[in-house]
């Protein structure tokens, strides 16, 4: 029974394969000065344990077998481009990667395996206040928005988690929407509930997270909501706090200005958004090739500007290959949706394919100038751990609402 | 040197990314194509219990079930299914007198009714269970 699925699945997995050795081979001669046995251990190590996850999953899960597929292509893409801007980093992101491969197969044993995920959602609620609460209290600042949280050595940021939980709670309210609908006021909960938290993220400055929210939020109660003129009346905040948004802070107003003309000031604002535009226009097609263009001219490169990078060194298809990917994930997400018979899982699902989308759009808008820009992680591709691991926690929900769960 | 090898390279990565994209939209495409099988008219179907996506082949969710039905891998069968633990001629429905009948054409890996190898012609009813290769059916009768 398995040989035959199995079969079909090898053309995409041995071509990651081959993409992933044909790099690692590249880069090291690339790094030769550098190269030591630790650096050469850890990049086979993870293109093996990417080829056995993906082998694994066909036999563990029931449900769909691209999503995996498609995320691991992904991150290879950005890993390789990393470790071409700073070999350091791009070891440390292979360390990440496999902190996250693991995490994928916990999360997605533990959300298999236990029940009453629908009824949670006072927990989901009390969690994620707390996350709040306490980066509002103990939170670091960084580039601006206090938005991390620092726990002896290690740092991250919450928003990565309050994300998921935010999903947990509007699926788990739409669930038992039956339940709040009888109670006075019930509608508004919801609606209250996230209020509350885009005002924390107002407090915190990270207006990115901000628009990630509202959008999962609008975009689930589009679909759930049945009392419709609460939806039309959110759309109108929406606009109203992005008026606000640009009157109350001097960065977001600053964003809007380079957006429109960044050439105006290209000597110190505008410069990071025109280097981008500069290393996409020179990469062409094609690219430049690994090791032959200057994407570290660009602030940032190894994360928000990733894609930049990728354009200029493995040229405009190579971009454009990136985006057909996430538009493919979103597809599988939306179709796991759709075959889904258990709601909660089934708003979990939809709810994770709009992060991943929304989030993916608003950084390729915004490195591209199509949008103004906010300075988000690419989902798999940009350095960061913290990124890293939550968007393979959601993946691995993402598993479990794939299987017919009962 | 190493110029030459990037340059080269860069053109392989473009290569292998859209065969691999083309290949993953290759076996979506299956289970796309796969949802327009639509019920037909007659009373009596077979019914896809599989996971339609879980099968790497074409397969469709309803058969409909009228006069002889063949099922195998061959392109003579009514119902063609590429599995390679189907047979060429894998089995048949037959109808005598108002009854189906459900026979083995000498499969290799078998037929399986409700679980169990049918060994030569069954009396076919409502909400039996047919399996052959990685595939299951579910005979409806609504008569």
């Amino acid at each position: 029974m398995m040989l035959n699925k199995k079969t079909s699945y090898t053309r995409p997995r041995n071509l990651l394969f081959l993409f992933e050795l044909l790099a690692i081979a590249l880069l090291f001669v690339y790094d030769r000065e550098n190269l030591d046995r630790f650096t050469i251990i850890s990049g086979l190590s993870l293109i093996l344990m990417i080829y056995i996850s993906n082998f694994l999953l066909l036999r563990i899960s029931t449900g769909d077998n691209y999503i995996f597929l498609i995320t691991t292509m992904l991150l290879s893409i950005g890993v390789i481009m990393i470790y071409r801007i700073n070999p350091a980093l791009g070891m440390k992101q292979v360390i990440w990667i496999g902190i996250g491969i693991l995490l994928f197969f916990i999360s997605y044993f533990i959300v298999k395996n236990i029940k009453g995920w629908r009824d949670w959602t006072n927990i989901y609620f009390i969690a994620s206040l707390g996350l709040f609460v306490g980066t509002l209290v103990f939170g670091t600042t960084k580039k601006g928005s206090t938005n991390w949280l620092s726990i002896g050595r290690f740092s991250f940021q919450p928003t990565e988690i309050t994300k998921i939980l935010l999903i947990f709670l509007i699926a788990s309210y739409y669930a038992n929407y039956e339940k709040y609908k009888e109670k006075k006021y019930g509608s508004y909960y919801l609606t209250g509930i996230v209020y509350l938290f885009i005002g924390f993220l107002f407090l915190q400055k990270d207006l990115g997270t901000v628009l990630i929210f509202y959008s999962i939020f609008i975009a689930l109660q589009f679909i759930y909501e049945e009392n419709r003129k609460l939806i039309y009346l959110n759309i109108l905040f929406f606009v109203i706090a992005g008026i606000a948004g640009y009157f109350l802070f001097d960065h977001v107003k600053v964003r809007f200005q380079i957006w429109i003309d960044p050439w105006k000031y290209i000597d110190n604002k505008g410069y990071q958004i025109t280097q981008s535009l500069f290393a996409i226009a020179t990469g062409g097609f094609f690219g430049t090739g690994i090791g032959l263009g200057y994407p570290d001219f660009i602030p940032e490169v190894y994360t928000d500007f990733i894609f930049s990078a990728i354009c200029e060194e493995m040229g405009v298809f190579t971009g454009m290959g990136v985006i057909m990917l996430f538009l493919i994930l979103v597809y599988r997400g939306f179709k796991i949706a759709i075959s889904q018979n258990d709601k909660f899982f089934r708003i979990v699902a939809l709810g994770i394919s709009i992060l991943f989308g929304i989030q993916s759009f608003i950084i390729f808008g915004g490195v591209l100038k199509l949008i103004p820009l906010t300075g988000i992680t690419i989902p798999f591709v940009s350095y960061g751990g913290s990124s890293m691991l939550s968007s393979f926690i959601a993946l691995g929900i993402l598993q479990v609402a794939s299987e017919e769960l009962d | 040197m190493y110029n030459l090898f990037s340059l080269i390279f860069k053109y392989i990565f473009i290569a292998i990314i859209y065969l691999f994209i083309l290949s993953i939209i290759r076996l979506i495409y299956l289970d796309i194509k796969g949802i327009s099988g639509e019920i037909s008219d007659g009373s009596r179907y077979l019914k896809l219990i599989n996971r339609k996506d879980s099968l790497p082949f074409n397969v469709k969710e309803h058969y409909p079930v009228e006069g002889e039905i063949t099922l195998g891998r061959s392109n003579n069968n009514k119902i063609i299914l590429k599995d390679p633990y189907i047979s060429k001629n894998h089995l048949k429905i037959a109808e005598d007198e108002g009854d189906f009948y459900l026979v083995d054409l000498g499969s290799v890996n078998g037929t399986f009714l409700n679980g169990e190898k049918i060994l030569d012609v069954v009396k076919l009813k409502n909400g039996d269970r047919i399996r052959v290769g990685q595939v299951e059916f579910l005979y409806v009768d609504r008569e």
